[in-house]
């Protein structure tokens, strides 16, 4: 029965489609590539059973949340993709250029992005069992009583939904953000965000790193909780590895909710609009939307397949406009959270000497400086109140450079940075260990001068060591480190014949992780590690 | 036309009381052996068309999609925005389109001359909303006790002073930190928000119909808040309509959908309307007009199937729906033992399309 498709329906309705959707009208099996958020890779079993029963395989291609929706708004999202399924196209809907973009949205599932905090934290601060606000939450932040750790807004969905949240909770007047509520620096908003301790560019890190530094595996200090999905959270308590479950706090006065709309974009093909149809057909009939609800966590989207909720959870209003976001993006990044303190080292030494090395990591620091004009490197740049440290090095560790953006006027200090960048030389050996340790010395006297930073260090390096202390003298030296140093994670660039290995032990001994600039741009992997200091 | 439909109406019969008695996969294997047995045409014609969300649940009702391949056509839907059928969505891919209402569908109509136009059904605008909401609008004097009648001037007046619900005295159901606002589709793309638009800028327009620029303009001041204090707002009916019966009160205590939205529900076999749903009506409010324009003849024999098929037009009022003829709305509704919807008397024309857009514009709609 080729053609009994059946489209997407509400609840109520009672044709279940026994008949069950064949392969495509031509009978051949249908592949859909999907521009989707990388924490769908959890629906695999789903999208496999799916394939069996519909003919209509699901190819995810992650991405983060501001790259997705610059790939769909500059058409290059439908160069090489039929459909698109994030957390939500709020975002994306804001951009003037989206709606000729998309086609029919179908909600599959949701999931609302709330705060989780170690059962005996909740109950140190007694909100267990009771409503708690966002306000409440954020006087106690401002009072050091619990640390959190959430995602990089402009990597992530759920780390930009938290702020869209606490910001309409704290700032707004009951409706959608405005522009100047959007830029405000109130004392609310910046308590808020001074108890934030572990930052992640994604969910899987976030996750990874709560649970590593809980069970003491990372050097760093705990963290009391998460900003996450629901669905993380439960997912969290239902692994069993955590030393303490998380207790979920549903902020009265409201959350945001992600909504994972799955759309097929405009212009698709008769074959991938039947392809789609019956696939979302399929994930919205009752049995597969209790299959996802049972193993994502996540609430089902359509009506009457789970119980009500007991209670309203509040949805706050998303605002409507892109300049609003953008405000609110801008004054988080530069304003609001805890002001980052980055050390660079960064390896000049002979091999780096080619065009193709020296040339883009001289680009990659402009990039950096705000050369890049894309939506996501946008808010990717030094922010206001950072400090950046360059220390390039290569037999010996060189001058470290140290300069410090203004809040209000970020831009020239940002081209003082470029600026010294554009100078930097290649010559000589390769003493990684060695500038290492000159990092953390740097850091050390960094910290005690204004210890209220998230302080990481990122080593980009082409090659070897080749000069003085090696890997062994490295990890015992990690070993000796005092606490507050001990936290200080390190980057790792993978690049031209660095040693995999060795960066790989490097970021495992000190809580960071590699990033592979082997395979993508340096500029990229620049931009990338920015979600994570 | 007249002929052939008349011929195959008693296989239709026959195969609609096989399909209730061998339900599921049964039956439906039945009715394709019975077709198998007749001089059908092997294999059904499929139709496209590109419909306004709310109809969705009707194209997919299997029990519709028999009367249609009965009939030789496999109808397959997209659904999307009225004004987007109007403007973005590109209609060449499609059979026909059955926007939401008649302002769009006369758009459509303007650009693609089709030689005639159906509107087999109609819905008024309603308000889906809860009991506990319905006390507190009742105590705000929004709603008139015991009725399900919803002010609009009252209603405008409340949210032109930014009133929050925690604000309402007396409320202790919703005390939400967050303003009294119908929660609507984004006007942009969809027609309930457009039809919405009609009925706030009518009762801005001191109860008049905006027809010309410079009422437009005038309204403009007082509606924009509506959408703008929202936010971010569903594209389609169906969704700002799902997120009601599936997250409740606390995301949307109310929600302007089609009144056959609602009722679909109440009349379907296993409702999931929340336990304390309730359905007010604005007054004033305004018909929206279900329009379908073939681009094709295919997409002709679709609307004039949904026109003239008397069991297409009873299972249209199942969906809630309210046909030419007012005794197949009446019964479905008595059917299910259900009270019957009050009469509608303040009820009002929408704006022409060019008048609409012109606000559309003003709201910061692109064409």
């Amino acid at each position: 029965m080729a053609g009994a498709v059946v489209v997407a329906l509400l609840a109520g309705c009672t044709s279940g489609s026994p008949a069950g959707p064949g392969a495509g009208p031509s009978g051949e099996p249908v592949t859909l590539r999907v521009l989707a958020g990388s924490e769908l890779a959890d629906l695999g079993p789903v999208l496999d059973e799916a394939a069996a029963a519909t003919g209509v395989r699901v190819a995810l291609d992650p991405v983060g949340t501001l790259d997705g929706a610059e790939a769909v708004v500059s058409g290059a999202a439908a160069a090489d993709h039929d459909a698109i399924w994030f957390s939500s196209n709020r975002y994306l809907a804001l951009q003037p250029e989206a709606q000729a973009r998309l086609g029919t949205a179908t909600d599959i599932m949701s999931s609302p992005v709330v705060l989780g905090l170690r059962r005996s934290v909740a109950e140190r601060l007694g909100w267990v069992g009771r409503p708690v606000t966002w306000a409440e939450i954020a006087a106690a932040a401002g009072a050091e009583q619990f640390t959190y750790g959430m995602t990089d807004p402009s990597a992530s969905n759920s780390g930009f939904s938290a702020v869209v949240a606490v910001a309409t909770a704290l700032v707004g007047a009951g409706s959608a953000l405005t522009a100047p509520q959007a830029a405000s620096t109130a004392p609310a908003l910046r308590d808020f965000f001074a108890a934030q301790t572990l930052a992640a560019g994604s969910s899987g890190f976030l996750q990874d790193a709560y649970v590593r530094r809980a069970t003491g595996a990372d050097p760093g200090e705990p963290v009391d909780g998460l900003i996450n999905y629901e669905s993380v959270l439960l997912a969290m308590n239902a692994a069993g590895n955590l030393p303490e479950p998380l207790e979920l706090i549903y902020p009265a006065d409201g959350v945001i909710t992600a909504d994972y709309p799955f759309t097929v974009l405009a212009g698709a093909s008769e074959e991938v609009r039947d392809a789609y149809r019956r696939l979302t057909e399929y994930l919205r009939t009752p049995d597969v939307q209790r299959t996802i609800a049972n193993r994502t966590h996540r609430r089902p989207a359509v009506p009457g397949v789970a119980p009500a909720p007991s209670s309203a959870l509040v949805e706050l209003p998303f605002p409507g406009q892109a300049d609003v976001v953008d405000a609110l993006l801008t004054s988080y990044f530069d304003k609001l959270r805890r002001p980052s303190r980055t050390v660079y080292v960064l390896d000049t030494s002979g091999s780096m000497e080619r065009e193709d090395r020296i040339g883009a990591l001289r680009r990659s620091l402009a990039g950096l400086a705000g050369a890049d004009p894309s939506l996501t490197a946008q808010y990717r740049r030094f922010r206001g109140r950072e400090e950046v440290t360059l220390l390039p090095f290569n037999s010996l560790a060189g001058n470290p450079q140290t300069f410090t953006v203004a809040e209000d006027d970020p831009g020239p200090d940002r081209q003082r940075i470029a600026d010294a960048g554009a100078a930097l030389q290649a010559g000589g050996d390769t003493a990684i260990y060695d500038s290492l340790e000159s990092a953390y010395r740097l850091a050390e006297r960094q910290i005690a001068a204004d210890p209220d930073r998230f302080t990481s260090i990122v080593l980009m390096t082409d090659g070897e060591n080749t000069s003085g202390a090696d890997i062994a003298a490295f990890r015992a030296y990690v070993g000796s480190l005092p606490a507050q140093l001990r936290g200080v994670p390190v980057f790792c660039v993978l690049f031209g014949e660095s040693s995999t290995a060795e960066m790989e032990e490097v970021a495992e001994l000190t809580g960071g992780r590699t990033f592979d600039a082997r395979t993508v741009p340096l500029a990229e992997v620049f931009q990338e590690i920015r979600g994570y200091v | 036309m007249t002929a052939p439909s008349g011929r195959r109406s008693g296989r239709r019969v026959l195969s609609w009381l096989l399909a209730l008695a061998l339900l599921g996969v049964v039956g439906f294997v039945v009715i394709r052996d019975i077709g198998g047995d007749q001089p059908q045409p092997a294999a059904p014609i499929v139709v496209t068309g590109v419909i306004g969300s709310e109809k969705l649940a009707f194209f997919a009702d299997q029990r519709v999609r028999d009367v249609f391949r009965a009939n030789g056509l496999d109808v397959r839907v997209d659904p999307a925005g009225s004004r987007q059928i109007a403007t973005t969505v590109r209609v060449d891919d499609y059979d026909f389109a059955f926007p939401s209402s008649s302002p769009a569908a006369d758009k459509l109509l303007a650009e693609r001359p089709a030689a005639r136009t159906y509107a087999p059904f109609s819905s008024p605008m309603a308000v889906a909303t809860f009991t506990p909401i319905v006390d507190v609008l009742t105590q705000a004097g929004v709603v008139a006790p015991g009725t399900s009648a919803f002010d609009v001037h009252r209603y405008l007046a409340l949210a032109a002073a930014g009133t929050r619900w925690d604000q309402l005295p007396g409320n202790t159901a919703f005390p939400a930190r967050k303003n009294v606002l119908l929660s609507t589709t984004a006007p942009c793309q969809s027609n309930s928000a457009a039809m919405y638009l009609g009925i706030a800028s009518y009762a801005a327009n001191a109860d008049s119909v905006v027809a010309d620029p410079a009422a437009a303009a005038a309204v403009v001041p007082a509606v924009q808040p509506l959408f703008r204090d929202q936010g971010y707002l569903p594209p389609s009916t169906e969704v700002l309509f799902e997120d009601y019966l599936s997250a409740g009160m606390g995301r949307v205590p109310m929600a302007l959908v089609y009144e056959a939205q609602y009722l679909a529900e109440a009349l379907s076999p296993d409702p999931v309307l929340p336990a304390e749903a309730r359905l007010l009506y604005p007054r004033p409010t305004i018909f929206s007009r279900h329009t379908l324009v073939p681009l094709t003849p295919e997409g002709d024999r679709v609307g004039s199937l949904l026109t003239t098929d008397a069991q297409l037009i009873a299972l249209a009022a199942e969906h809630g729906f309210r046909p030419i003829d007012p005794r197949a709305f009446a019964e479905a509704v008595r059917n299910r033992g259900l009270p019957e919807p009050p009469t509608l008397v303040d009820v009002v024309e929408p704006p022409s399309y060019d008048t609409l857009e012109g606000m559309l514009t003003s709201l910061g709609c692109t064409p």
